[in-house]
């Protein structure tokens, strides 16, 4: 029977890991992830009081670089992928801005024969239409990527798979925290963990992003840079038809709600739930389809599957609605 | 509701006062006494004259002071916007012999190549955390090197900062600065990466520090040090460390002087760098003629100035600006902003009520450095 995936609110000032993992009543040895904290990987202790002393770190930080380290045919394709992956990312980036501006300028501007709908409708389609061609060229540089240094013929990453597969089969819980999720979503793809769906998984922040089948990255209060929110990677697609916003008050301007709205229209497949301090969001049996709710009393996402009641999402006309049970 | 009276006005209200009592007044104001929008000058002793002097564009300089009656007390005020910092320095004056040193009753002083200034900060002005060394940071690690140069035709001496985790693995973007010994030593530059860097508000980066043997020689368009910086340290680099080969990856920084030799090589090599992070550069320029007020140093910064702005190109693709609003540069700075815009590139400009020295240039360290070579905020979420 598959088991739950619950995803939670940062845990720096609210630290509720070890309650929710008590709550799902398993017994025995914890495994986790902590490669987004990258070289801090290893500095779990307080992670592990949190989870009553039973983690088992998975290392996948360490083990990426033993690979890179050791396998050259890998960490070449690897580093050739990054930088393709980087010049992608800053041309979707510099088109993403000015499709984005024409966006908020329709937006701004006055309409006196009705025709403001119709072209911010198809202003965001462009914009839609840039995250597809983005997702599709990031496709194809990971076909690319895997054709030219296929991870199945690498002796050492099949003994480390082999390994995780191992520690993962003993494990009755597996936790993901945050950090970096870039680096995160890296680890996890090149050990291609078999989670299965029996196994519980607790995760936050960046482990929430990458439990989902689109990671996009934000941060409308960064002190430079592009500020608009990008499509970023898939994720493990454990949780489809969500895209994670963990710190979301911290991180987005809540209150411009024009710019959520149409943060929110760019993904009409998807509920954009917000992960604040305190957040719990239970999905039994590894769907979104579970345990019952709608979003606000029209329930326009309703197509999409309910979510877990008492999340926050945010909808199409840029506010913050609770979902609410049936 | 009545707004309070200045110190200094309601000692003058009690005069005459005894030695003691201004003994009493200075040990509990200090100097200067900021109050609101005015600060309060003093000085204790024995002159025929004192004054202020300072580089705030639109205050008289010098700006005496005036005895308080029947003591050795000096005293004199002035305007101090919100948020502003000001270097400055006292004079005295007997019969014909004049002294200037730092204000003996300020013990708080800003240091730079040329030695030591006084400072006031208005109220609003705070120095920036990531200043300060932050133990919670990693610190990357400075190298001195010395670079054998042909264009230069001697040994130049380059600090190169790795920064914290560095692995070859990586790509870092590269950050050449101008002045670099003195971006080291009078803007803490070194500090401020690692907290940045630390905090994800810029890159991880490398960076070298390039200290000039001669700067007013080699820093305004002179066609040996750019060809040091173009085809001698930034190929050598490119060799040995890990870093981004393309022109985004790359930037040229330097202040006032260091200003124009930043932006005189990215313009003989045009497409080479990608950013300039100009500080207070010195943007010299004539209308008509070529009376410039700034002296034979800055003959060839106008004739360069001069010629850009007749022809204008765009040898990188994003500039950040920055200049003091109480510095005489800030009518040149302020002029090239369209110039730069026109010219097609992207243009960051931003004032600070500040001058032409050390601790403006480190303050706006972050904004520029973040905007040049952002950090990976957006990438982590703990």
């Amino acid at each position: 029977m598959p088991a739950a995936t619950v995803l939670l609110g940062p845990q720096r000032f609210m630290t509720t890991a070890g309650s929710t993992l008590r709550a799902l009543a398993v017994e025995g040895p914890v495994a986790t992830i902590t490669a987004g904290w990258e070289e801090r990987e290893d500095q779990d202790g307080e992670l592990g009081e949190v989870l009553d002393g039973r983690s088992r770190n998975l290392r996948l930080w360490h083990r990426t670089f033993d690979v890179l380290g050791k396998d050259e045919r890998f960490a070449a394709a690897a580093i050739a992928f990054r930088d393709r992956h980087d010049e992608l990312q800053s041309f979707y980036r510099l088109r993403l801005e000015g499709a984005l501006e024409t966006v908020y300028a329709v937006q701004r501007r006055s309409s006196t024969h009705g025709t403001a709908a119709a072209a911010l409708d198809d202003a965001v389609a462009a914009v839609r239409h840039l995250d597809d061609w983005y997702s599709a060229q990031l496709k194809d540089l990971y076909r690319e990527f895997d054709a030219q240094a296929p991870a199945q013929e690498s002796e050492l990453i099949a003994w480390h798979r082999g390994e995780l597969a191992g520690m993962l089969a003993d494990s009755a819980a597996l936790v993901i925290t945050g950090g970096h999720v870039g680096s995160l979503l890296r680890a996890l793809r090149l050990f291609a963990l078999p989670i299965s769906p029996e196994l519980p998984v607790i995760a936050w922040s960046a482990g929430a992003m990458a439990l989902t089948d689109k990671v996009v990255l934000f941060h409308d209060h960064a002190p430079q840079g592009s500020h608009e929110a990008e499509v970023y990677d898939r994720g493990l697609g454990r949780v489809p038809g969500i895209i994670a916003l963990p710190h979301a008050r911290r991180r987005l301007r809540l209150d411009d709600k024009k710019r959520c709205g149409v943060l929110a229209r760019r993904f009409p497949h998807h509920r954009l739930l917000l992960l604040d301090d305190g957040t719990s969001a239970v999905f039994d049996g590894g769907t979104s389809v579970a345990s019952g709710g709608e979003v606000g009393a029209g329930g326009e996402h309703a197509a999409y599957g309910p979510l877990p009641h008492g999340v926050r999402v945010l909808t199409t006309d840029g506010v913050v609605q609770e979902v609410v049970a049936p | 509701m009545s707004e309070r009276r200045m110190a200094i006005n309601r000692l003058r209200d009690r005069l005459p006062v005894d030695a003691a009592a201004v003994d009493r007044f200075v040990a509990r104001h200090g100097s200067p006494i900021v109050e609101g929008e005015r600060a309060t000058f003093l000085f204790r002793g024995e002159a025929d004259g004192v004054s202020v002097r300072h580089r705030v564009v639109g205050l008289p300089d010098p700006l005496e002071m005036r005895r308080v009656e029947g003591t050795d007390l000096w005293a004199t005020s002035m305007v101090l916007p919100e948020g502003s910092r000001v270097e400055y320095q006292l004079e005295t004056r007997h019969g014909e012999h004049h002294e200037r040193f730092n204000d003996p009753l300020n013990p708080r002083v800003a240091h730079s190549p040329m030695g030591s200034s006084s400072v006031c900060a208005a109220v609003g002005y705070a120095m920036p955390e990531w200043v300060h060394h932050d133990p919670e940071a990693r610190p990357g690690e400075l190298h001195e090197e010395v670079v054998r140069s042909k264009a230069l035709r001697r040994e130049q001496p380059v600090h190169v900062y790795l920064p914290a985790r560095f692995h070859p693995a990586m790509r870092y973007p590269l950050l050449v600065v101008h002045d670099g010994t003195d971006y080291l030593n009078f803007a803490a530059m070194k500090t401020v990466l690692d907290n940045l860097i630390h905090r994800l508000d810029v890159a991880p980066l490398v960076v070298a520090f390039v200290p000039p043997r001669d700067r007013l020689k080699e820093y305004p368009n002179h066609a040996p040090h750019a060809r040091f910086i173009a085809r001698e340290l930034v190929p050598l680099l490119t060799d040995r460390l890990p870093l981004l080969d393309a022109p985004e990856g790359r930037c040229l920084m330097g202040s006032s002087f260091g200003g124009i030799a930043s932006l005189s090589t990215a313009v003989r090599y045009p497409g080479m760098f990608g950013s300039l992070l100009l500080e207070s550069a010195s943007l010299v320029f004539t209308d008509i003629g070529f009376e410039h007020g700034g002296g034979p140093y800055f003959d060839p910064v106008v004739k360069f100035v001069n010629r850009y702005r007749a022809r204008p190109t765009r040898p990188v693709e994003r500039v950040f600006m920055s200049c003091g609003t109480y510095e005489p540069l800030i009518t040149p700075n302020r002029s090239m902003v369209p110039v730069f815009r026109a010219a097609g590139m992207t243009v960051n400009y931003t004032e600070a009520r500040d001058g032409h020295n050390w601790e403006n240039w480190r303050d706006r360290l972050r904004e520029g450095l973040s905007w040049v070579f952002p950090g990976p905020q957006k990438y982590v979420y703990e």
